[in-house]
């Protein structure tokens, strides 16, 4: 009866305190962009994925709080266009895969780039170091500097190690992302 | 007409509408509440409401407002409401040609055009195939493929009409879905199976046995649905053209047969198209057009106009060609006349002014012209054009014609509508020398009032041919220099050109035109000046040579070889002058008309203005050492030396000059496993001829065409110009890979392919011209320069008139003068007129009389300033 009751009130709560964050996953190609936004809407893991063509738009409820995230393909035909859904959103996640460490450098400059321009300052970005369950990933300490971002001063900056297929560090990844949501600013 | 028309709706409106005075500027400022959160759909469908109706009425939208625009549309997928996401679609759809990266959308549309919500599916499928380019089409094939199979009709409709679209583009990748496309044809929607039909004969279009196997084929099975049975007749009707049948060979082919079998369909449709289809092939048995010719008569009584309509217009286009079978159909035409659907009544009037009695024209143009001032341009032009064929068939009419027209001339209407005009005008004067003076007065007042440039211009040309020949010059003069003082430059320097063909052909007008002419050297446009300086410097020099050359009878050099030829010699060294010489003549090409539309209306696919022969002339031209040959006199059609179907295929393009000839032989491998080096052709020729060089193809892998040249020089005497040549290709065989077309090896073995025999013609020899006042320059030409030649044949192969006229224009490749290519029916005595230009720069004027009696008797005459000429001439009709 408790449990019904306090069902009850979950859901009257959420309907006058929900919330919505906005969110643009861009990263290279093949880093687990699209695996990522599966593996957080719906826990399942898939190993082959086609390269997004474009940018899948995808709505996701955690708890109380509604993440839209718009996922960009990172091929280099559209890394042009990272930049027109970065702005004005909640916060940007930078995906690099960890375990390549022959891309590091292209990555670590698309983030510098995307970063530099006026558009975004200020918005809080969260690198992620996708497939730390290969053998000789980089761990969080690795990345930090391989892709340079202690240089980055002017904004909050947030780094993890993560792995899609073994689920590590997802929950506290999402646990950041609804800490950015609209309400705790 | 159309924008008062327009206007005058608009107030009846009333000024509550949404949409009027919207600005580019505003909408597109507002297109930023896309980006804000939560997305309002209501609003958001407004504005994007308001950007299509901008862009339908025509605003044009730069590339960087319509990128910006398209990106904030994307943002409007994270929407859920689906009247917002099917305008987004639309929106997509309308700014993919403007918008860059716009496949940034590709990943979202496939994901609606799989998903489960059906009405996004069909627009989905559209808005991606308007967005993919070549390259992202591989990754899209996969759900195309799915969707044109699929069991929902709309889906199924909307993934054929795409792939059809995209066929233009990337007609290799579409191929593959031929399979799924035959699928789709047994699906039961009617549509579908036209779609379906449509993609699958566009696939296989090139492939003729193909074509008539999925004709044979469908024919027997009966296609459920009325518009792919349509469509199958037209294709079939366009297959049995292509066999070019006798009657009886006709009635006995099993596609004609289907064709007929559908006069029996239950649906109106079909039976219209078989019916029409019938009508219109060449060599129908009466047996057959009988039923045909009932049913549109049927049809022309029918309640629904639409069927009336179709009727009546299938008749008036068959009126010439059946005209005793369209006379059956006379009554209810008749009673057609006063229908209230105006079209229906403009078309039963003309088809019966066609195929009616002399006695009945001044009727029938009163009655039509008591409502043409009612009636669309489009159909203005085909009265027009039944009053064109009227004057080829009663001469005698063409004072109330010709009035008719000026009447018709003087109303309002559109640039189509008074070109057709102007057409009729201009080709009763060609062809009924009586009417002229008072045709030519007809235009000269038309075109002070004429506010078509294209127009006035060829007009003002016109009078500059004929006007110096009629029985009063001088009345024209004065129209033509009012256009110096009013028109625009355009205008103005075509009037100071015509008024130079006063000038040279009218010795008394001289000293005016001068004077004229003087005065136009004030003009504030460059051409116009540059014009009458041109002009008043020749015809101050009083030399007739000079007028003959350089006004009356300018030689035009095919523009865009010249174009072509310029700016090859502004990216060269400007060591040498620029030599006219080499810059090929332009032909006079018939623009053929090809009914092209029957099948597939498709309207993006406009002709090359560039003849095949200019391309071919253009490419011998960079030959090493080909300068030296001098000028290009003539490139002749493509002869073909193989069957269709071999190992190689080989075509021979002739290129003549003065005292040489040039074999340009393409050469294509069929052989995907090999690889043909060292490719060339050995020709085996006359004594006479003597061979000054052959140049090889180098290499020649599969499927890509090669050319090698042979340069031959032409004998001394003329008349053993013309020869019969026996040919082999040779070449170096070497084995490759047929998937890389990679070598198995380097070295090779020689190998030889027996091409067929082909000849130089004296048609070849002779470049077609065409003169305007033919006669005249017969009679002049009675100069010590010029010698005669006559002679008397009598052409036992030849029935008709016609067919002597055809075989003599083919032979000796003269271009007919005067409109006397076309033998009227019936008569018994003809002469044709015709001129061309020998290799050697001889002018050739020939005139044949001819004369039918068992069989057609011919006397010619030939002018030319060389003698051998005028025997060679003469000997290719004997």
């Amino acid at each position: 009866m408790l449990a019904l009751i306090n069902r009850i009130l979950d859901w009257f709560k959420s309907l006058f305190w929900k919330e919505e964050m906005e969110l643009t996953l861009v990263g290279l190609q093949f880093s687990g962009k699209t695996t990522f936004v599966n593996v957080i809407a719906s826990g399942n893991f898939t190993e082959d994925m086609i390269p997004t063509v474009g940018f899948n738009m995808r709505r996701i409820t955690k708890g109380n709080v509604t993440i839209k995230v718009w996922d960009i393909g990172g091929q280099p035909r559209f890394r042009s266009m990272w930049e027109r859904y970065c702005r004005g959103v909640n916060a940007i996640v930078y995906m690099v895969d960890a375990a390549d460490t022959d891309k590091m450098e292209a990555s670590r400059n698309e983030l510098h780039s995307l970063l530099d321009k006026p558009q975004l300052a200020g918005i809080p970005v969260l690198v992620l170091g996708n497939k730390r369950d290969i053998p000789g990933a980089l761990d969080e300490t690795g990345l930090i500097d391989r892709m340079n971002l202690s240089s980055i001063q002017d904004r909050e900056i947030c780094c993890y190690s993560i792995s899609c297929k073994e689920k590590d560090n997802i929950d506290i990844t999402l646990q950041w992302l609804i800490n950015h949501s609209k309400s705790s600013h | 007409m159309g924008s008062f028309r327009r206007d005058k709706d608009d107030d009846d409106e009333g000024s509550t509408s949404l949409y009027q005075n919207l600005e580019k500027t505003s909408v597109l400022q507002e297109t930023r509440t896309f980006n804000e959160t939560p997305v309002n759909a209501r609003k958001c469908i407004q504005i994007l409401t308001k950007i299509l109706y901008l862009i339908n009425q025509g605003e044009q939208l730069v590339s960087r407002e319509a990128t910006e625009c398209f990106f904030a549309m994307t943002k409007l997928f994270q929407s859920k409401d689906i009247v917002l996401r099917r305008m987004v679609y639309l929106g997509i759809k309308e700014l993919s040609s403007i918008a860059e990266d716009v496949i940034i959308v590709t990943s979202s549309l496939t994901k609606d055009m799989t998903g489960k919500e059906d009405l996004y599916r069909a627009a989905a499928i559209r808005a991606l195939c308007s967005i993919t380019d070549n390259t992202m089409l591989q990754a899209v094939e996969r759900y195309m493929k799915q969707c044109i199979v699929d069991k929902n009709g709309a889906v199924s409709c909307a993934a054929l009409v795409s792939s059809y679209k995209l066929a233009g583009q990337a007609g290799d990748v579409v191929k593959r879905w031929a399979n799924e496309a035959q699928e789709a044809l047994n699906n039961d929607n009617v549509m579908v199976q036209y779609h379906a039909l449509g993609l699958l004969y566009y696939i296989r279009k090139n492939d003729r046995l193909a074509v008539s196997k999925l004709v044979n084929k469908l024919s027997r099975n009966s296609l459920k649905s009325p518009y792919a049975l349509c469509m199958l007749i037209r294709i079939s009707c366009k297959l049995i053209e292509e066999e070019n049948l006798s009657g009886e060979e006709l009635s006995d082919f099993p596609m004609f047969q289907f064709v007929e079998s559908c006069l029996r369909h239950k649906s109106e449709m079909v039976i219209y198209e078989a019916a029409h289809a019938i009508v219109n092939f060449k060599n129908t048995p009466s047996r057959v057009l009988s039923p045909a010719f009932s049913i549109l008569q049927l049809f022309c009584s029918s309640p629904k106009a639409t069927l009336r309509f179709a009727a009546v217009r299938t008749l008036n286009k068959v009126a010439m060609t059946h005209p005793a079978a369209v006379t059956t159909c006379n009554l209810d035409l008749e009673g057609l006349i006063t229908d209230s659907n105006r079209s229906v009544a403009t078309l039963a009037i003309t088809t019966l002014l066609k195929t009616g009695a002399e006695s009945s024209v001044e009727r029938l143009m009163k009655q039509i012209s008591s409502f043409v001032a009612e009636i669309s341009d489009e159909f203005k032009v085909v009265v027009v054009q039944a009053i064109c064929s009227l004057c080829t068939k009663y001469p005698r009419k063409h004072t109330v014609l010709m009035s008719f027209l000026s009447g018709m001339l003087r109303e309002e209407g559109g640039l189509e509508y008074k070109t057709s005009i102007v057409d009729t005008i201009i080709t009763i004067i060609e062809e009924n020398t009586e009417s002229k003076e008072s045709g030519l007065s007809h235009l000269c007042e038309f075109i002070e009032d004429c506010e078509h440039t294209s127009l006035a211009v060829r007009i003002l040309h016109l009078l500059g041919k004929e006007g110096p020949y009629s029985n009063n010059p001088s009345k024209y003069i004065r129209f033509i220099y009012n256009r110096v003082i009013l028109e625009n430059p355009i205008v103005r320097s075509a009037a100071v050109s015509a008024l130079g063909q006063f000038g040279a052909s009218c010795p008394t007008l001289l000293g005016n035109i001068l004077v004229l002419l003087n005065r136009c050297q004030m003009d504030p446009d460059d051409e116009v000046r540059d014009r009458a300086t041109y002009y008043l410097h020749i015809l101050q020099t009083n030399k007739m040579e000079l007028y003959k050359r350089y006004i009356i009878d300018r030689n035009t050099s095919s523009l865009i070889l010249l174009e072509k030829a310029l700016s090859d010699y502004l990216n060269g060294n400007f060591n040498d002058k620029f030599d006219l010489a080499i810059v090929p003549k332009a032909a006079v090409v018939k623009v053929e008309t090809k009914d092209e539309a029957m099948i597939v209306s498709n309207n993006a696919v406009r002709p090359t203005k560039i003849t095949r022969e200019e391309v071919s002339a253009a490419k011998v031209m960079q030959i090493p050492g080909i300068k030296e040959l001098g000028p290009l006199h003539k490139t002749c059609p493509t002869t073909q030396l193989t069957e269709s179907e071999t190992e190689y295929t080989v075509q021979c393009v002739k290129h003549i000059f003065e005292s040489h000839v040039v074999f340009q032989f393409d050469c294509l491998n069929t052989l995907p496993d090999v690889i043909l080096e060292n490719v060339r052709v050995e020709i085996t020729p006359p004594e006479e001829f003597e061979i000054k060089g052959i140049i090889p193809c180098q290499k020649l892998p599969y499927n890509e065409l090669g050319s090698c040249f042979v340069i031959l020089k032409f004998p001394e005497d003329v008349l053993h110009s013309a020869a019969t040549f026996g040919a082999t290709l040779r070449f170096t065989v070497i084995d490759c890979d047929p998937t890389t077309g990679e070598p198995d090896s380097d070295v090779g073995y020689s190998d030889e392919y027996m091409l067929e025999d082909f000849e130089i013609s004296v048609a070849d020899l002779i470049l077609k011209t065409k003169k305007s006042n033919f006669n005249a320059i017969f009679d002049e030409a009675n100069t010590e320069e010029w010698v005669e030649a006559e002679d008397t044949f009598a052409l036992s192969t030849v029935s008709t008139i016609q067919e002597a006229v055809n075989s003599i224009l083919k032979f000796l490749g003269l271009g007919p003068s005067q409109n006397t290519e076309t033998v009227a029916e019936g008569t018994h005595t003809h002469t044709l007129l015709c001129s061309g230009t020998f290799k050697n720069g001889a002018d050739i004027l020939l005139k044949a009389k001819l004369a039918l009696a068992d069989g057609v008797t011919m006397h010619l005459t030939v002018k030319t300033t060389e003698p051998d000429v005028a025997d060679l001439v003469i000997s290719a009709i004997g």
